[in-house]
């Protein structure tokens, strides 16, 4: 019994030591990270349409039909990367994610100077560059430093009604992702 | 020697058993660590971000989402009304009560797998705040149910467990800490079709 109480007891600090592995494993081991699913969506720097009617994109598309949303690839070894949107529509939103999918920077319409979209995301070092002499197509652009590589950035947009669909879905596909 | 080999046995089974069996049960409870509740509702405000604790970690690594970000908005959650029931797609609700401060806001229904019910005619399950109808002073109420109601109508159809979302866009609560001490509109169940 004693020999039973030990072995029982001893498998209870086992399955602590296994789920505490499961638990800071499952993010190393994630098939189906948001850049995965986007990487069989298409290049970096292709501007993918978070269509809610594709399966493939899984919990990438939020169910909110209100919204359209386009995702965009980026390497920031490859030098600053710059989103470019011209028009109008009632909100927007963008967000950066990193390699594994996390938020780590995010703005909406009213951070930006005037209606037009100009974003700019650098790296601590890329921005000590810039600093000495902006690029003179940066200029009006909002900037951000981001301490990462590869990332995911997100621009999503809200449809009030179906009206506006068509001028959203031509803004959105108006826009262009671009490495400097 | 065959006890030495049962007892290794059963050591292994509880480890590996309970281990994963623990994480998984972990991640499916809809309330897990590092969810705020306000009345019915939940919402997780650090999930898909880096501050957040291991366990959301790792049910958003089974997701795989790109979640919202502070600057965009926050989502929250129910799959119960103010009784404590489970809402179902065969039920009126009423939806009543203040939303917090925000640019607008949406609130959509879904099944219990988190996908959108399929419209009703051409009529989405999902409102928005800009296109509500307001009576009097007071926030705009939303009836939800299968059949059309004057006023704000969410029409839903099918059967089965639903969940609603309700998103608050361009709102100072998606910071640090300001969702604790925030009020959010109540699931009232006005009856049944059975």
């Amino acid at each position: 019994m004693t020999r039973f109480l030990h072995a029982l007891l001893t498998g209870l600090v086992g399955a602590g030591i296994v789920h505490i592995a499961i638990l800071f494993l499952l993010p190393v081991f994630a098939e189906k990270d948001a850049w995965a699913r986007l990487a069989e969506t298409g290049e970096p720097y292709h501007v993918v349409r978070l269509d809610h009617a594709n399966p493939s994109l899984g919990m990438l598309t939020s169910p909110d039909p209100f919204f359209e949303a386009v995702a965009c690839r980026f390497d920031l070894s490859d030098g600053a990367l710059h989103l470019v949107g011209e028009g109008r529509i009632p909100f927007w939103s963008i967000s950066v994610y990193d390699r594994r999918g996390l938020n780590i920077y995010s703005l909406n319409d009213r951070t930006a100077t005037g209606d037009a979209l100009d974003f700019v995301v650098v790296t601590p070092a890329q921005m000590l560059t810039m600093r000495k002499e902006v690029p003179a197509e940066f200029t009006q652009s909002i900037f951000v430093e981001a301490d990462l590589t590869e990332g995911i950035v997100v621009m999503r947009a809200f449809v009030p009604d179906e009206s506006w669909r068509e001028v959203v879905s031509t803004y959105l596909n108006g826009i262009s992702c671009t490495s400097r | 020697m065959l006890k030495t080999v049962l007892l290794i046995f059963v050591t292994l089974a509880v480890a590996i058993g309970g281990g994963a069996g623990s994480v998984w049960y972990a991640l499916e409870a809809s309330r897990g660590v590092g969810s705020v509740t306000i009345g019915q509702w939940v919402t997780f405000p650090d999930f898909g971000t880096p501050q957040a604790d291991p366990y959301s970690r790792a049910r958003f690594a089974r997701e795989g989402g790109l979640s919202l970000g502070q600057a965009e908005g926050i989502a929250f959650t129910t799959n119960r009304d103010t009784a404590g029931a489970l809402l179902r797609a065969d039920c009126r609700y009423q939806l009543t009560g203040a939303v917090p401060p925000s640019r607008f806001w949406t609130v959509y229904a879904t099944n219990a797998a988190g996908r959108l019910l399929p419209p009703v005619g051409r009529l989405q399950p999902a409102l928005q705040s800009r296109e509500l109808v307001r009576l009097g002073d007071g926030p705009a109420t939303v009836e939800i149910g299968p059949q059309p109601v004057p006023g704000n109508w969410l029409p839903i159809s099918g059967s089965g467990p639903i969940r609603l979302v309700l998103t608050v866009f361009d709102t100072p609560i998606s910071g640090d800490a300001g969702v604790i001490d925030i009020r959010l509109p109540q699931v009232v169940r006005r009856g049944c079709d059975d």
